[in-house]
């Protein structure tokens, strides 16, 4: 009962935007039903719809995450894809340097340096916070350049694969891929780790003393620090796990879609995982829903663009609508 | 005559969200007199005032002056009319004179070359009038409470007002203070003004009021003349026939036994000559020595901002000593942080219960074992057993009587008197050894008040030590065994509870001290 009437202002929020979305659609000239069944049933029609959705999800959540886990303890970490695209560089640089050694010590290896990778992105801004109370906002953001440009100077570098036309590293060692799950389409076990990595995070923020002074200093800062905890820790700590989960989603997309490090691969992951976290209201665990939700619509907002050539940008008006108006139910519900 | 109404307020009704403050209240002021508007916190008294002074608008209700209906829009609106209020947060510009805070705002003759000479004539009449002596060339950041108020009363005076709203006037003022503003405030009447008196000090309204209106729960209660009735019919009147009055702490009358400390061998808690030295190098704490026994209640009294937040804080371990001893139970625990002491028998209260002591964005059960997050029965240091958290929480809600939707609602959604509840609930559940509890009952009616003091003697029954750091003098005399008196972060004196006398401590509280009585003539200018 209580969950129904919790989870009502959001659905009316996704129904309203859907609605709002439409006319522009319909303005545009477009058939509206047919352009909504495209994104909602694109994802559950084939399996390489759903496969492509959770593909699509695992970068998502991990992004989303990287950035609620700070949030939890009200800091703002925008730098997600600069941690992600440093979690890349380390996975890659695993790969390749040590591309002989056997699967049982490469793939922990490649995994294990996009995750320190991503926690060191995220840790520079922490320090730089808790040493010079230099704003986080403004580090994390400009890390981001910096990951950007180091990408194309690895990418472009010693490492370079020649025969690309694109900006790509050499392939990593065999050894280091993800296991499938599924072949064809192929499935990484990436996402199982993921959902894993989720679910220790909604145990650790909702169960734990450590959790529990997280969500402390995000609720007020002041009085948390009056009664005990050390909340300059704990941004750190925040910015850093934070880091280290976007590094993860790095790591997946090196060892588990492409085996190579590939300029752009962050996508748009940092706007999307920004939504996503928004849309859950820090809520840890609600995101892997709202992620899962986001993953539909863009592989709907693919398919939508190829068969009826509505342009995707449409998916990007919809999701944005949706954060507005559940934005917007929290302040109707306070009246 | 005298006794004709000049002013009336009549069924005013006021509604705040869903929360009715104001429930067709009536409100009449004479002519020449004191008028008391007594009440609990949440009476509504303030927001009755701030109605009048156009700092609210009615949703119901008429007000005449004079026998005219008026609408009164703004503060402009009322000191045109002739309304002056002072607040119990004095709204003056620190670094102008006395002289530029009084005629701030008003047209001035000579607005370009401020040459204020008229102003100053006019101003040191009404200052030998009322017998309000201030030094008009004083910087406003150099003088004490007492004189900053004298200020805020004639700025109204100043502008003509012949009504004068006074909302707690004597919080931080010494007793000293006290009874020179209450002469003052004859003097008006006496000249033809009429004053309202807001407090929920019923000893402060029997001393000066001529008559008084008492509120409970946004009602009118009943309105009396002094001379009419008993102290007791203002007591039912304040707190309902809910409250049992004969077994409470706030009313009581009979003298209770003296801690006998030669029964404890050690302090539970020791301060050996502790310095406190901001950042900005102000000596906040200077050479302060205290202990506080188990089975003890300290007071220290004193007027804000003398070093009561610092004192807490150092005792807590929220700030390290620049020098200095703290020991508790025979232990050197001077460079122990909060973190160490909560979890090893220290308890707080804060004062600024919104910035240091509440956490809004968390549930009321998250709020409540801040601090306690780590130790037992919350916690076995890795995880929370929320089971046991929310178990609490719902039995201390019903205990401590706070108004909530349960254990899971969000802290924002209370309101300030269950804020201090909650606060209330968290130091007392845990049978800490030493307390720190800075005014612990501000912001609490009177049941609840009591309900604090009830746990606070259990403390000390159980041998607990508790320091009380108040602003209230009253709630000190009633309820400590001792009151140290802190004035510039020293500490000027302590007191037996067989010592004690307000006006001892009123002086101690203004820095005169036997000792120290010549230096007090050399700080003057």
């Amino acid at each position: 009962m209580t969950i129904v009437k919790k989870s009502l202002p959001y659905l009316l929020a996704v129904v309203a935007s859907f609605v709002a979305a439409g006319i522009f659609i319909a303005l545009m000239g477009f058939d509206v039903f047919k352009a909504y069944q495209t994104i909602l049933f694109t994802s559950f029609r084939t399996p390489n719809g759903f496969i492509q959705t959770l593909l699509k999800f695992v970068p998502l959540l991990l992004l989303a995450l990287a950035f609620t886990i700070p949030l939890t303890a009200g800091k703002f970490n925008i730098g997600g894809e600069g941690q992600m695209m440093a979690g890349g560089i380390g996975a890659a640089a695993m790969g390749i340097m040590f591309a002989d050694l056997p699967a049982i010590i490469l793939l922990p290896l490649v995994i294990l340096g996009g995750v320190v990778a991503g926690a060191l992105w995220g840790l520079v801004p922490a320090w730089l916070l808790y040493k010079f109370n230099i704003n986080e906002i403004l580090t994390t953001v400009l890390f981001n350049f910096i990951a950007l440009f180091l990408i194309d100077y690895v990418c472009t570098g010693p490492w370079r694969d020649p025969a690309a036309g694109h900006p790509t590293t050499v392939l990593i060692g065999r050894g280091g891929w993800l296991p499938m799950l599924v072949n064809n389409p192929p499935l990484h076990s990436g996402i199982i780790l993921a959902v894993l990595v989720a679910i220790g995070v909604y145990i650790y923020t909702s169960r734990t003393t450590g959790g529990y002074e997280l969500i402390a200093t995000g609720a007020n800062p002041r009085a948390a620090g009056v009664f005990g905890i050390k909340t300059r820790r704990m941004f750190v700590l925040s910015l850093v796990l934070g880091g280290a989960v976007a590094g993860l989603a790095g790591a997946f997309e090196v060892a588990g879609n492409q085996h190579r490090l590939i300029e752009g691969m962050q996508s748009n992951f940092l706007q999307l995982g920004m939504i996503i976290g928004l849309i859950s209201r820090g809520n840890n665990g609600a995101v892997p829903f709202v992620a899962f939700l986001i993953a539909v619509l863009e592989v709907g907002a693919s398919a939508m663009q190829r068969t009826m050539m509505i342009p995707v940008e449409v998916v990007f008006i919809v999701e944005a609508l949706i954060l507005l108006f559940v934005l917007l139910s929290d302040v109707v519900r306070r009246k | 005559m005298e006794n004709k109404t000049i002013l009336e307020l009549k069924n005013v009704r006021k509604v705040f969200g869903q929360i009715v403050a104001l429930d067709s209240v009536s409100f009449a002021l004479k002519r020449g007199e004191i008028h008391g508007l007594l009440g609990g916190n949440g009476a509504g008294k303030t927001t009755l005032m701030n109605i009048l002074y156009g700092l609210y608008r009615k949703d119901e209700g008429e007000i005449l002056l004079r026998d005219q209906a008026v609408s009164i829009e703004g503060p402009r609106d009322a000191i045109n009319q002739g309304i002056g209020m002072v607040h119990q947060h004095f709204l003056q510009i620190s670094n102008f004179t006395v002289l530029e805070n009084i005629i701030l705002g008003t047209d001035v003759k000579n607005k370009y070359t401020m040459k204020l000479e008229d102003e100053v004539v006019k101003v040191k009449e009404l200052c030998q009038r009322f017998g309000l002596n201030v030094d008009l060339n004083n910087v406003m950041s150099t003088l004490p409470v007492g004189a900053r108020q004298k200020v805020e009363i004639l700025k109204a005076l100043y502008r003509g007002v012949d009504i004068l709203i006074l909302d707690e006037p004597t919080t931080n003022l010494t007793p000293q203070e006290v009874d020179a503003l209450f002469e003052s405030l004859r003097v008006m009447v006496n000249e033809g003004l009429s004053i309202v008196f807001i407090t929920h000090k019923l000893r402060e309204v029997l001393s000066v009021c001529d008559r008084i209106t008492v509120l409970r729960e946004g009602k009118n209660i009943t309105t009396l003349d002094r001379k009419d009735a008993s102290e007791e019919v203002f007591v039912r009147a304040m707190v309902g026939e809910k409250m049992d009055i004969e077994n409470s702490i706030y009313f009581a009358t009979e003298e209770r036994q003296i801690f006998d400390r030669t029964s404890v061998e050690a302090p539970k808690l020791k301060l050996e000559n502790v310095n406190l030295i901001s950042q900005d190098g102000v000596q906040r704490l200077k050479d302060l020595n205290l202990e506080v026994f188990g089975g003890e209640i300290v007071g220290i009294a004193g007027v804000a901002g003398n070093g009561q937040r610092e004192l807490a804080e150092v005792v807590t371990g929220v700030v390290p000593v620049s020098s200095g001893k703290k020991i508790y139970m025979g232990d050197d625990v001077t460079s122990k942080t909060n973190e160490d002491l909560l979890s090893s028998g220290f308890s707080y209260i804060p004062e600024d219960r919104l910035s240091d002591g509440f956490l809004p964005k968390a549930t009321v059960a998250q709020n409540l074992i801040l601090g306690q997050h780590r130790i037992k029965p919350y916690s076995d240091g890795r995880f929370i057993n929320w089971k046991t958290v929310y178990a609490e929480t719902t039995k201390n809600i019903k205990e401590y009587n706070i108004k909530t939707n349960g254990p899971g609602d969000v802290g924002g959604n209370l309101s300030g008197g269950n804020i201090q509840r909650v606060l209330i609930a968290r130091a007392f559940s845990m049978d800490s050894q030493v307390m720190v509890a800075h005014n612990p009952t501000r912001g609490l009616d009177i049941p609840s008040m009591d309900f604090v003091y009830q746990k606070m003697l259990a403390r000390r029954e159980a041998q607990m030590a508790t320091l009380l750091i108040s602003e209230d003098l009253d709630e000190l005399m009633r309820i400590s065994d001792r009151i140290a008196v802190i004035y510039r972060g020293e500490i000027l004196g302590v007191l037996e509870r067989s010592e004690f006398d307000k006006y001892a401590i009123g002086r101690l509280m203004s820095g005169i001290s036997p000792e120290n009585q010549p230096s007090k003539e050399k700080t003057l200018p």
